[in-house]
């Protein structure tokens, strides 16, 4: 296997975990250690991956820092006559939540030795859990898309199902119904999309961007996309040929369409002048309206914002402390993701309309989760909210459509200034990997505790500091980074999204700026109840032993990421800004343009009213 | 030393204290017994830092700038006020050059004369946070005057403190530490490990934090830092962690604080908007662009550096309020009223941290930490970092936005000096006195005196870190708080008390009136009323009140600190128990003592033979422009007067009477009741009984605030956890009911009808059948082939007929 071609490197990334699982079907009962182990070595054999494309001559592929595109694209056919293809790759949007990944799975996964229960399964569902959350962030299919994202669904509710706390089949099954709703409203949009796609309006250079064909870069001779566009047209690929069938059709009533499943080329064509995607389909709003909304419900019932979020504090609390990290590092990132790959770039027109409803969600959910954490007497529940009010910055922060078109340029003149959009949607991606960190990071330290004293009341705490001083150090440091502490990883993304917001809308910047003083309330206040106080007066006070070295294991890196990251930003920003700056400005170029034509539209209706008139 | 040596300077300053928190974090009690050397090595961090603060002034600094007699108490007050018309030195490293500040040129008006000056600046970035467009958030530095200064006092007291605190927290050191406000369930005292090197862990930090918000280049590094200072003080506040209410003071100090940076991210964010960058100074890029800071957008060298709004303030405050209403010169308002949000807003934050009316309920219960960290966070350096932003801050308020700081720094100093008056707390009546100092040096800004403000800032700085430092040594001797528990003390330990009594007199004002001679505070609290005096002879009408509060809290002041000195020194002991046991502190102690009681005398003078003074180095920082008089636009009657104009004699002769007669009066009543004992305390208090109990209960703030926010919050909280579950979920349990409902229904309706019917016809039609067959089954074997035969001819010629029928 050569390492060096994408589609094998990137392959194993995404299957090392399942051939994990494969491997660990195979092992004999009884052997719970080997399995564990074994489990881990795939874990980290797949974030050794995942860091050697950042490393130049390691022998794999690379990724390029400051490189805005996809990279390492490739495809292959799947299942040509839906137009159905293998295909992935890589920008700074996906890779970064690649290696988060990869990273907490290894963390998730060391976290999961108290697991006593089942554990041949528990590993086998765990390392397809972790092939479907990569899957996921890397496939550009949508087809592809939506298998990895049911392949990620199963595994967790068994995980929640099997492992979980006293009320995990309610939790388990709760959390099943609330994606798979999800999920069906996804098919729904990504069906009415495909019907509705055709490949062939795009030109060779879309084409070739969208991975349709691939472009020979290396080489003595670079091709051009032109002669690359020929070759594929020449070629017997079975698309090619149906493309060149269609294109030659010349009546165009009888001219079909070439349906493709390709996100990439679905976002381009989103983007087309005449979008397949702008017909009014039902209640005078266009396929792209329906399918935006569709889409964004399902996305956001993952991130979850209210009021569609109910499903987050019940499976926390159920479930085990190392499904409690994944589930809040990593899957609720897909909702943020899924917004900010799919739902604008392919729906531009809807999301621009819906932009205010995106951002007032994100504001709802911040100061709903915020008062809700205020409420909570379950530590893991009140750490559970926290997410939907920290992730709340995320849809915010994608939604912010700010154009800055009331900057007076020149003469008076509006001009298309995205760059307060591009910090929201920064800020919204920092917060996705800063929440990654500092969420997995409390729920693992509520995990600790409740591996002694097998309670989460936060009423029955106090007094932990006397009791553990290192754990209950680095456990006020990770608190902080959720609190948004600068210095630590949650500031940067918060100030990032509430500084931009005000360009947007005044109202929803003034209340997402209020939401530091409720953060602040329940962080600190919990702080107070569990870890300061002259003594712990719970059950099991016995048990309260120092952290182990596995422990400190986890909580380290923890605790030096969100450190790292607080302290020197461009160290994430490299590799993220250049391909969200490129999302941002393709978007605002595709709003003058839509701007423009709605405002030539509307003066003609102006001017024939006004000819009505005058006659 | 030449002058681009100053950012490294200061950055060694800045960051060796964050090398020591580091150090003592990973290695804590490993360093030396007990974590012993922790304090050693926090000491010699801050020290590092002093030496390089003092270097930076007097090495690199003064050389190269060198003072001009900005007169304080000179006689150039006609000097002061139209608008310079000269551009904001510097930027970039290189060519500051610095001329400083004294050419006077004449204007046409006697009192508008220009004043020229140069004020030099260096301004860079280190890194930045983010970057998108023109837009760039930056970890970087601004050094002026005002930076120098500043960086030369936090870390002059910060040492003092850290030096104190080797002996102050000399019990940390023991294994078990006892706390005894603290009782555990078997009715004992706590017993837990001693966490000296935790206390020195968290100066530094605090250290680090309060250089890095001194030193920050724009206003978004201040907010780091000023979140940072934040969290350190809650630290150190709680720093008795198993002391409820040390934690309850903590967070209460940090959530006011977050109250009052919600409004500053208001501010900020409009200025984000509207202007597009948060840096003080101007930059000079590598390729030879400029990029104007926030002072030179708003105060440009073609308006004379008057404040005026430029277009694209004045733009996005028209889409902000929707208005095009119009000022008197045609213009639209709208980028005035932004440029109103953004300052109050910035003040907001200000106004948490400098613990300001309304926000000022968390300073005296801030009190919960060890004295030490009162006397450096809390009175010296982190409260008045709200101030100096202010200051810092300055060339951006507009008149309207001055007026609010003004109003409220005369509201808080009033409220805190009247309720200092009754307080019984060693401490407490410090940090209502804290409070009401602060609201002097806000108002003194808020009224046009920049210069004054930030005068009265470093003065009190020293004096009150040795007011705390002073306390700390009583209690540290009679363990207690409790000032009806002492009396006498001055025989006990007699450094304490005359130092002690050196900051009183400096903290009011005493001087030798309409003379260049007094303690620190006289120089900077006659500037701040003789300010005060000017702006309500030039406004008039209500006004005037701005001038009479802090005059009577003058009297007040004077009443209060003198209580304290003769209930804690004077008279005769009211504990025997306790005055026995007293001593005085170890020489670790009250060195730091006798260093700050230096200061506290002679902070405020002019060095003799020289221009070195700290009024001449902060007029050498005065932002271009402010020096002129201003006036509203959005409240045309209002006028901020130069602050040279309140250098006027008569201005000086009655503003200087008015402040001494005022001190005199307090100082002459607090010897009455407390030391001659000729009106008893008790009867004025039965007298006065109403004003006693709300002063007693301190306005009733915290009782208000718990009734009108914490409750209602909390409430609020508590809804929403319930919606979620009584109606988000039960909607959510109702459609899952519904659902199996519609299932059951289904069931019956259709399964049991249609697909069961069909079932069921289809077994009725195969029993027929069977019936049909069993009439067939005779148990004849013949018969079955037969059936056999005839079955497998049918079904061939069944196959042959479609195959014939398909193909032909």
């Amino acid at each position: 296997m050569n390492l060096s071609d994408p589609i094998a490197y990137l392959s194993l990334m995404v299957f090392l975990p399942a051939l994990g699982a494969l491997v660990l079907a195979f092992f004999p009962r009884g052997r719970e250690d080997a399995i564990k182990f074994t489990a881990l070595g795939f874990t980290i054999f797949t974030f050794m991956l995942t860091l050697g494309m950042l490393m130049e001559d390691a022998g794999g592929v690379n990724f390029e820092a400051g490189a805005a595109e996809m990279q390492n694209l490739f495809s292959a056919a799947w299942i040509p006559s839906f137009g159905i293809q293998y295909l992935m790759g890589l920008d700074g949007i996906s890779f970064p939540l690649v290696v988060l990944t990869a990273f907490l799975s290894v963390l998730a996964m060391v976290a999961s030795w108290p697991i006593t229960k089942h554990v041949k399964a528990y590993c086998i569902l765990f390392l397809l859990l972790e092939t479907g959350m990569i899957g996921v962030f890397m496939a550009l299919d949508f087809f592809l898309f939506y298998v990895f994202w049911e392949v990620m669904l199963l595994p967790m509710y068994f995980l929640i199902g099997v492992w979980g706390g006293p009320r995990k089949e309610y939790a388990a099954i709760k959390f099943f119904l609330y994606t798979l709703v999800g999920s069906v409203l996804m098919l729904i949009a990504i069906l009415m999309l495909y019907f509705n796609s055709d490949l062939t309006l795009l030109n060779s250079q879309q084409l070739a961007d969208a991975g349709i064909f691939a472009v020979a870069a290396e080489g003595g001779n670079p091709q051009t996309v032109e002669q690359a566009y020929q070759a594929w047209l020449a070629s017997d690929d079975d698309t090619a040929r149906r493309f060149q069938e269609i294109q030659a059709e010349t009546n165009p009533a009888r001219r079909r369409q070439l349906h493709t499943f390709n996100i990439l080329a679905l976002q381009q064509m989103g983007q087309l002048e005449n979008s397949p995607f702008s017909q009014n389909v039902w209640l005078g709003r266009s396929i792209q309206w329906w399918a935006f909304l569709l889409l964004l419900i399902g996305f956001i019932i993952k991130v979850p914002s209210v009021p569609l979020h109910t499903w987050l504090p019940d499976a926390h609390v159920e479930a085990p402390t190392p499904i409690s990290m994944i589930l809040a590092g990593v899957l609720l990132k897909m909702g943020g993701y899924g917004i900010i790959r799919i739902c604008y770039p392919i729906c531009p027109a809807a999301a621009y309309e819906l932009a205010y409803v995106v951002c007032g969600i994100g504001v709802v959910s911040m100061v709903w989760g915020a008062f809700a954490a205020l409420a909570q007497n379950d530590f893991k529940r009140m750490v559970a909210y926290s997410s939907v009010s920290h992730m709340g910055y995320v849809v915010l922060g994608l939604g912010v459509w700010s154009l800055g078109m009331w900057t007076a340029g020149p003469g008076g003149s509006a001009t298309y200034n995205a760059d307060y959009w591009k910090m929201g949607v920064t800020g919204a991606m920092y917060q996705m990997i800063a929440h990654g960190i500092s969420s997995a990071g409390m729920f693992f330290c509520v995990g600790v505790l409740y591996d002694r004293v097998h309670h989460r009341n936060l009423n029955e705490f106090g007094g932990i500091f006397g009791r553990m001083p290192v754990y209950a150090g680095m456990a006020v440091a990770i608190f902080f980074a959720g609190l948004g502490l600068p210095g630590l990883c949650g500031f940067i993304g918060e100030v990032f999204v509430v500084l931009s917001v005000w360009k947007y809308s005044q109202l929803l910047a003034v209340v997402s700026a209020a939401v530091v003083i409720l953060t602040a309330g329940y962080i600190l206040w919990a702080i107070q109840r569990v870890y300061l106080g002259a003594e712990y007066r719970g059950p099991h006070g016995e048990a309260l032993t120092p952290m182990t070295v596995r422990e400190m294991a986890v909580a380290i890196p923890l605790v030096v990421f969100a450190i790292v990251f607080g302290v020197y930003p461009p160290s994430l920003l490299n590799y993220m800004q250049p391909s969200i700056d490129r999302q941002v400005e393709t978007l605002a170029a595709w709003t003058e343009r839509y701007d423009a034509d709605r405002e030539a539209l509307q003066n003609t209706l102006n001017n024939d009213q006004e000819q009505v008139a005058a006659k | 030393m030449d002058a681009s040596a100053l950012p490294t300077l200061l950055a060694i300053a800045w960051l060796t204290p964050l090398a020591s928190f580091t150090v003592i974090v990973l290695l804590g009690k490993s360093l030396g017994p007990h974590g012993k050397y922790a304090g050693y090595i926090s000491v010699g961090a801050i020290l590092v830092s002093t030496v390089m603060s003092l270097v930076a002034l007097f090495g690199a600094w003064l050389p190269n700038h060198p003072l001009a007699d900005a007169s304080h108490h000179g006689a150039s007050y006609e000097a002061g006020a139209h608008g310079s018309s000269s551009p904001n030195a510097h930027s970039g490293d290189s060519h500051a050059d610095g001329r400083a500040a004294d050419a006077h040129a004449a204007d046409a008006h006697a009192a508008d004369e220009a004043h020229e000056s140069e004020k030099p600046a260096y301004y860079g970035d280190w890194y930045a946070l983010g970057q998108w467009g023109k837009l760039k958030l930056t970890i970087g530095y601004y050094i002026d005057a005002l930076t120098v200064t500043m960086f030369s006092m936090v870390s002059l007291i910060a040492a003092c403190v850290h030096v104190y605190a080797l002996g102050y927290m000399h019990d940390e050191l023991h294994d078990p530490y006892v706390d005894h406000e603290v009782h555990v369930h078997d009715g004992g005292h706590l017993h837990r490990p001693g966490r000296f090197h935790r206390f020195f862990q968290y100066l530094s930090l605090f250290s680090f934090s309060m250089l890095g918000l001194v030193i920050a280049g724009n206003v978004a590094m201040v907010f780091v830092f000023w979140e940072l200072v934040g969290i350190c003080s809650y630290f150190l506040i709680g720093f008795y962690i198993e002391r409820q209410s040390a934690s309850n003071a903590a967070n209460k100090a940090f959530i006011t604080n977050r109250v009052g940076d919600f409004g500053m991210l208001i501010g900020m964010m409009a200025l984000w908007a509207s202007l597009g960058t948060f840096a003080f100074g101007d930059l000079t890029t590598p390729d030879g662009q400029t990029e104007l800071g926030i002072f030179s957008r708003l105060r440009t060298a073609e308006n004379d550096h008057r404040l005026v709004p430029p277009p694209e303030m004045v733009a996005e405050g028209e889409r902000t309020f929707a208005s095009t209403e119009t000022t008197g010169d045609g213009g639209s308002n709208a980028g005035h009223w932004l440029l109103f949000i953004a300052g109050v807003g910035i003040f907001c934050g200000c106004v948490g941290k400098s613990a300001q009316f309304p926000l000022h309920v968390w300073l005296p219960d801030a009190m919960e930490g060890p004295t030490p960290v009162s006397a450096l966070v809390h009175s010296a350096t982190m409260v008045a970092a709200g101030v100096y932003l202010v200051g810092r801050f300055y060339p951006a308020f507009s008149p309207e936005a001055l007026l609010v700081i003004a109003v409220v720094g005369c509201i808080t100093l009033t409220i805190a000096a009247t309720i200092a008056i009754t307080a019984v707390d060693i401490k407490r009546v410090l940090a209502y006195s804290t409070v009401s100092q602060l609201g002097y040096m806000m108002l003194s800004l808020g009224l046009g005196g920049w210069a004054a403000g930030l005068f009265h800032l470093v003065t009190h700085a020293f004096f009150k870190s040795l007011l705390f430092l002073c306390s700390g040594s009583v209690i540290h001797a009679v363990h207690s708080n409790d000032m009806r528990e002492m009396g006498g003390l001055r025989r006990k330990m007699p450094i304490t008390a005359y130092t002690m009594l050196v900051g009183c007199l400096a903290i009011i004002g005493a001087g030798i009136p309409l003379t260049a001679f007094g303690l620190s505070g006289y120089y900077s609290k006659d500037a701040i009323v003789e300010q005060a005096w000017s702006f309500a002879e030039t406004n008039k009408g209500a006004y005037w009140l701005l001038l009479a509060m802090p005059v009577v809290g003058a009297a007040m002041t004077a009443f209060y600190m003198f209580r304290l000195w003769y209930m804690t020194f004077a008279g005769k002991p009211r504990n025997h128990h306790r005055y026995d046991h007293a001593h005085e502190s170890p020489a670790v102690m009250t060195r730091p003592l006798l260093l700050l009681a230096f200061f506290a005398i002679a902070v405020g003078w002019t060095v003799p033979l020289t221009n070195l003074s700290v009024t001449n180095l902060l007029h050498q920082a005065e932002p271009a422009g402010i020096a002129a008089t201003s006036h509203g636009v959005l409240l045309p009657s209002l006028t901020v007067p130069a602050e040279a104009l309140s250098h006027a004699p008569e201005i000086k002769f009655k503003a200087g009477l008015a402040a001494f007669g005022a001190a005199m009066t307090g100082l002459l009543a607090a010897t009455v009741i407390y030391l001659w004992n000729t009106l008893n305390p008790a009867e004025i208090r039965q007298t006065f009984q109403p004003v006693y109990r709300l002063l007693w209960n301190k306005w009733y703030f915290d009782e208000l605030y718990s009734a009108a926010l914490i409750r209602p919050t909390m409430a609020l909280g508590r809804r929403i956890a319930a919606f979620d579950r009584a109606v988000i979920d039960e909607l959510i349990h109702g459609l899952a009911w519904l659902s199996r409902g519609v299932s059951k229904v289904f069931g019956v309706l259709f399964d049991q009808t249609v697909v069961d019917g069909t079932v069921n016809t289809f077994a009725d039609w195969t029993w027929d059948f069977g019936l049909l067959l069993r009439r067939l089954q005779t148990g004849s074997v013949r018969q079955y082939v037969l059936f056999i035969v005839a079955g497998t001819l049918v079904l061939f010629v069944a196959v042959s007929t479609v195959q014939w029928l398909a193909y032909s």
